[in-house]
């Protein structure tokens, strides 16, 4: 197995406090990398950095080992890129659009782009001007994959799509890996880092935090859930169990902060009478700063 | 029309040349419908010319002090000013357009990511801005030449095309400033206002500086002059002046090249 993307001290200072600084990374051949942060981390520089739209002001980018920067155009010969702020001719249609994007790269299989269209249902035959930020969104994804690039850079590819088409969109993603090529990819949104990648990077204002694989990444997940119970129910029955770090009792409303599996808390309310389930968002943040204590506590 | 950098670009400015097309092609012909009634004032328009304030002439007219031979009325009508300005702004709007435009619309990012290298993009894009202009140019010609037999102006054919040619050069070289500008700022209205600031003060500097002995010479520093210097509707190309044009968006265009391949890219 070979390295796809290989970071080495990457460093883009901007004028203030923006940018990213000394990120050391590799991304595998055949693996759907997440790269996940909050929005101003430094993603969409990193990617942009790969992709030598803006350069370093130290460190290296190499992609299938060659010279981000002097290579460029072979590296772009051999990958997809879907930009985060998505911007299409507004005066083609999609047709167009990705006829012209098609011959700068000497053609590709028409057949394929319709097969995509189909699959993201989306309509080609329509002026880019007057299609909605979704579709714009899917013309922008049939872009990245319709030359079957061996390496796929997407930035933040999911927002704006709905839910039946980012689970089509995400079994897409599933057929790249299996034909072995590699998916490079920023979120800000757990949950969907966690159903399509191998493995996540972590980054935080600037700075690669950790590498891991998703498996840990869910082990080590914060949940809130909040139980709604027909009767009260002591607290004590939830808090000894395994992963809870919190619980607060209101009346017959009772809360969890669980780490890792939900599954114990959500058996032990079941000897109850459940009236409502709420589970919150995950957030972000609170795995950073379970990253962050634990980087300190190792330390210590 | 989509096969390329250069045909997209040339694509994204038919709309513009065609309305461009239309208001020259009004210009051109009302201008030269006047020219019999220009020849049947009286004899003495010329002197009137000549009495008008010298600063005042020039701006409007040049240094012609001709106005109803064929040459100088086609120069003071034309050539002077109102014709090489028209130009000179289709090729900096489309110039300024080319990198900063694309860039300032966010479709830079994918273009650049296909695979292609920049200076290839910036040429191709420079050598649409060019075909447009002198598309125009040829219009300009034509419609002259067409116009010129149905009044009987008595002029060579082939100095008006020399004075289109001409004019389209002049039209390119800003054409490439502002393409430089663009390629160098990102903004494209900072790189238009730019390229017709310089090209607004070019045409005052060679407008004006003859009136004193001791300005005469800064003349030569403007790329007007280098157009128009040499009358080329009367005397036909003139070779140095044609390579001084060239030669301006040589390096107008080295710069947008060199600039453009170190830069980041915003949008």
């Amino acid at each position: 197995m070979s390295t796809v993307i290989e970071l080495d001290g990457l460093t883009k200072h901007y004028g203030s406090a923006r940018g990213i600084a000394g990120v050391d990374l590799e991304v595998n051949e055949g693996e759907v990398f997440g790269f996940l942060g909050p929005n101003g981390a430094g993603k969409t520089t990193t990617i942009r950095l790969v992709l030598d739209l803006i350069r370093p002001s130290s460190g290296t980018a190499r992609v299938f080992s060659l010279d981000a920067r002097h290579d460029a155009t072979l590296i772009h010969s051999r990958t997809g890129y879907m930009p985060g702020e998505l911007a299409l001719y507004d005066g083609l249609t999609g047709t167009e659009m990705l006829q012209y994007a098609a011959n700068l790269r000497g053609g590709v299989d028409r057949g394929f782009v319709e097969e995509l269209a189909e699959r993201l249902d989306c309509d080609l035959s329509r002026p880019i001007r007057t299609l909605s930020t979704g579709n714009k969104h899917k013309v922008g994804l049939i872009h990245a994959l319709m030359h079957r690039p061996e390496l796929l850079i997407l930035d933040e590819p999911t927002s704006g799509l709905d839910p039946i088409v980012q689970q089509e969109f995400h079994r897409m993603l599933d057929e790249v890996r299996a034909e072995g090529r590699t998916v490079f990819l920023s979120s800000h949104i757990l949950p969907e880092v966690e159903a399509v990648c191998d493995r996540v990077g972590i980054i935080r204002e600037g700075r690669l935090v950790t590498v891991l694989q998703v498996k840990a990444l869910k082990e080590s997940a914060v949940n809130d859930l909040e139980f709604h119970f027909a009767a009260e129910v002591p607290a004590d029955e939830f808090a000894s169990l395994p992963g809870v770090r919190e619980v607060t009792v209101e009346g017959t409303v009772v809360r969890c902060t669980i780490t890792g599996s939900v599954d114990a808390v959500v058996k032990a309310a079941a000897r109850h009478e459940v009236l409502d389930v709420i589970s919150h968002e995950r957030d972000l943040e609170e795995v950073f700063l379970a990253y962050y204590t634990g980087e300190s506590g190792d330390a210590a | 029309m989509l096969r390329n950098v250069f045909l997209k670009t040339l694509r994204d400015q038919r709309r513009s040349l065609l309305w461009w097309g239309i208001g020259l092609l009004a210009l051109t012909s009302l201008t030269v419908a006047t020219y019999p009634a220009v020849t049947d004032v009286p004899e003495g328009f010329d002197e009137f010319l000549e009495q008008l304030p010298e600063a005042l002439a020039r701006i409007f007219i040049g240094g012609f002090t001709d106005f109803t031979s064929p040459e100088g009325f086609l120069n003071t009508q034309l050539f002077v000013l109102v014709v090489p300005i028209m130009f000179v702004i289709f090729a900096v709007l489309g110039g300024s357009g080319a990198i900063a435009g694309e860039e300032g619309a966010g479709t830079l990012s994918l273009l650049l990511t296909s695979p292609l290298p920049r200076w290839r993009i910036v040429v191709q894009k420079f050598g649409a801005v060019a075909v447009a202009t002198f598309t125009l140019a040829l219009l300009l010609w034509v419609s002259l030449a067409i116009g010129a037999v149905a009044v009987d102006l008595d002029v060579s054919t082939l100095r008006l095309a020399a004075v289109s040619f001409s004019t389209a050069l002049l039209g390119v070289a800003f054409g490439a400033l502002a393409l430089a500008l663009g390629c160098i700022t990102g903004a494209r209205g900072t790189s238009a206002g730019a390229a017709s600031g310089v090209a607004m003060a070019a045409y005052f500097l060679n407008a004006l500086a003859p009136i004193s002995d001791v300005t005469t010479p800064l003349q030569k520093l403007s790329p007007f002059y280098y157009f128009i210097g040499a009358d080329p509707l009367t005397n036909g190309l003139n070779i140095l002046h044609v390579s001084v044009l060239l030669g301006l968006t040589a390096v107008a265009l080295g710069v947008a090249l060199l600039a453009f391949e170190r830069r980041d890219v915003r949008g």
